[in-house]
């Protein structure tokens, strides 16, 4: 559905995007996953349109660079700058922006009632969103990349500076767009949220694309092994395998034991493996 | 207070930064008290007031009176007309004209019958100088009038330092005087004066005819007394229709059609940077429209808050202060034309002022100065001669002088041409610059 190639874009001395490419695909939840300034917003911003590669191409399917009107009719970005008219309220942002994208006015009524009722801002519609907390900032954020049902939606860190209520429904909501056959493209650096939503995880750092498969694959290549932390005589004991249930069973077999922890892989070791630094270095 | 300090160093850094914020903090106030340091510097080159001199008399007297105003330091009179070569001297209509069209603060005239009011001064004539004044200079043209004044009564004073010119025109009023109904103690009274007056500057004393005095009826030379007026300077402000009394709104109208566009310009011009730094803009930039849409919308935007904060002035001055518009037409087109310039003035400022810190200092910075060289915060005739020349880099000016043409000023639809066609070069110009330096992103 969306083709980025041999994508690079550099500001100044600082290369943000080196040779990126990717294929994400009609209807699925494609992640791009790595630690702030990794170059996920700058690839999200070429994908939109935003900035112009200095090398490569992007390409919407079937109708080519998303500079075009078009394309752009058939995208919808919640950029990670909050990006709302704070003197009006909620329901005259998503008027003003449903009007951009032309929707006709019974549709319009028809979509407003419809985004404010999933993002939860139905009774504070009229509101001024400067009187807003930052939650509901984020989720109207999203609601106006809603507004004209787009089949791609392009969430750029969607829940940076949330709260955890909110994060859930931001993600609720993500699962519930999916459901629907939404193409979505999910930027962020919270590993939990890349494996709880995301059908394919790109992990990107310093501009290049590390890994790419869905989170189970790059687990299983890149993860490394289960480690079982288990605590007995007063000994601590950390021991890797490949089978943390058998080995847990067989600790607990052996004799009496005060504490036990397994810890499985996770994206997190996948790019601690493929970088040598944590997500949140 | 090590940690104050830090605090202040650290703002200090911050500062400098922020490099409009640099400028309005150290540099601007040193632009502006250049700006000011100009124009009060008192060289003698930054005040002097332009005006049309008509010398419709011609006699010696009123040849010394146009070289006094020609030499005086506070004043630019042009005498002439016409193309370099085919120089004329100025009438009484082509000087009008040009105050009509506000190019001259005042046209001064110099009457038939100037000089025989010179050599009838101590006999009631007077020397009268007409002055034809823009109505809308109405500072430039008081001081005019006492510079006219002061003028007047330096001839007079060279007729008493003059012994010949003097005892000439002693003889003329004492022939006159002598004729006159004044009664005979007041006959005498002069006598005595114009005596005194030879002896002192020549040290003779000429013949009387009777001492000083004829007798009299008593009464004064017109029946109402004797009124010894030597210099007599009548200034009169221009009237297009002369029907109708002016009206001090119609003058302060324009400016402040000036003034509420200026507003538009500073609000819209801070409003592209306000979407910028917000992410707005952003999400416009994304949206399926091309640049050229949005740029399109928010000048429209500017452009109808201009005509509409002008419609307001305008329906207030003719429904409240009885503001009368001469030329509706011309009026309508003027208020068009203006607001497209000051459109071009904001689609500038708006690329130019990157940020929000350039836009709400800068932009209003910007806005000031072209206030200023236009002659919106100061009279253009303080401002030393080249600034008066650079004020045509300001709208404001031509915004002012197409208002007043259809206001008061009876401007012709040709006359309208120059400050409309300026107007437009004005928001054509500015909305290419704009167009070329917006910056979409953060």
């Amino acid at each position: 559905m969306l083709r980025l190639t041999n994508l690079r874009k550099r500001f100044g001395d600082i290369l943000a995007v080196d040779g990126l490419s990717l294929e994400i695909r009609a209807g699925e939840v494609f992640g791009l996953l790595g630690p702030n300034g990794a170059g996920k917003s700058t690839t999200i911003g070429m994908a939109v349109g935003l900035l112009t590669p200095d090398e490569g191409a992007v390409e919407l399917a079937g109708i080519g660079a998303p500079t075009l009107v078009q394309a752009r009719a058939r995208l919808g970005v919640a950029p990670q700058t909050l990006s709302l008219y704070e003197e009006l309220s909620a329901e005259e942002n998503l008027r003003f922006f449903g009007r951009l994208y032309g929707v006709d006015s019974s549709r319009l009524t028809e979509r407003l009632a419809a985004v404010l009722d999933m993002v939860g801002l139905t009774a504070r519609r009229r509101d001024r969103v400067k009187g807003y907390s930052g939650g509901m900032k984020r989720r109207l954020n999203l609601a106006v990349a809603l507004i004209h049902d787009p089949p791609m939606l392009l969430l750029d860190e969607p829940t940076a500076g949330v709260d955890p209520q909110s994060r859930n429904n931001i993600l609720d909501m993500v699962r519930d767009l999916a459901a629907k056959g939404r193409t979505i493209i999910y930027t962020t650096h919270y590993m939990e949220e890349a494996a709880r939503l995301c059908d394919r995880v790109g992990i990107i750092d310093k501009g290049r694309l590390l890994a790419l498969g869905t989170v189970h694959d790059l687990v299983n290549a890149h993860g490394g092994k289960s480690v079982v932390s288990v605590q007995r005589n007063g000994v601590h004991e950390r021991i890797e395998t490949d089978d943390p249930a058998r080995e847990t069973a067989r600790l607990l077999s052996a004799g009496e034991v005060q504490g036990i922890r397994i810890d499985r892989p996770d994206l997190e070791s996948v790019f601690l493996s493929l970088t040598g630094r944590s997500l949140r270095d | 207070m090590r940690a104050i300090l830090a605090l202040a160093l650290n703002d200090l850094r911050l500062l400098t930064r922020d490099k409009a914020g640099l400028f309005f903090t150290f540099g601007f106030p040193i632009l502006v008290a250049i700006f000011f340091g100009m124009i009060f510097k008192g060289d003698g080159g930054g005040s002097a007031l332009e005006i049309a001199l008509v010398n419709e008399d011609g006699g010696p007297a009123s040849q010394a009176f146009a070289a006094d105003l020609l030499a005086d330091e506070s004043l630019h009179v042009l005498t002439q007309w016409g193309r370099e070569g085919e120089r004329q001297p100025l009438a009484r209509a082509q000087g009008e004209e040009m105050v009509r069209k506000g190019s001259v603060v005042a046209c001064v005239v110099l009457p038939k019958g100037f000089e025989e009011g010179a050599g009838g001064m101590f006999s009631g004539k007077s020397m009268r100088v007409e002055g034809l004044v823009d109505r809308g200079r109405a500072a430039e043209a008081g001081l005019l009038t006492g510079k006219l004044n002061e003028l007047g009564f330096r001839q007079m004073s060279k007729v008493m330092t003059n012994p010949d010119q003097l005892l000439k025109t002693l003889g003329s009023a004492r022939r006159d005087i002598n004729a006159s109904g004044l009664d005979s103690s007041q006959k005498a009274l002069f006598g005595d004066f114009f005596t005194s007056l030879e002896k002192l500057n020549l040290g003779a004393v000429p013949a009387t005819d009777g001492g000083g005095g004829a007798g009299g009826d008593g009464s004064g030379a017109d029946g109402s007394g004797f009124n010894w007026k030597p210099v007599e300077v009548t200034v009169t402000e221009l009237q297009v229709d002369q029907d109708k009394p002016a009206n001090s709104y119609e003058i302060s109208f324009p400016q402040g059609v000036v003034w509420g566009l200026m507003g538009c310009v500073a609000a819209f011009g801070t409003g592209m940077a306000t979407e910028r730094a917000r992410g707005t803009l952003v999400r416009l930039t994304m949206a399926p429209l091309s640049k050229a849409q949005v740029i399109a919308g928010k000048a429209l935007a500017c452009f109808i808050a201009c005509i509409l904060v002008q419609l307001i002035l305008l329906a207030l001055a003719t429904l409240v202060f009885q503001v009368r518009v001469r030329e509706p037409v011309l009026m309508g087109v003027a208020i068009l034309a203006s607001s497209l310039g000051f459109v071009g003035v904001m689609m500038a400022l708006a690329g130019l002022c990157r940020t929000e810190a350039a836009a709400n200092g800068g932009g209003r910075a910007i806005i000031l100065l072209l206030a200023m060289i236009g002659g919106g915060t100061v009279p253009l005739f303080i401002l030393p001669r080249w600034m008066q020349t650079a004020s045509g880099i300001s709208p404001f000016k031509w915004t002012t002088t197409a208002i007043e043409g259809a206001v008061w000023r009876g401007f012709s639809a040709g006359d309208m041409l120059l400050p409309v066609g300026v107007l437009l070069a004005f928001g054509l110009v500015g909305f290419i610059i704009g167009t070329a330096t917006l910056r979409w992103t953060e």
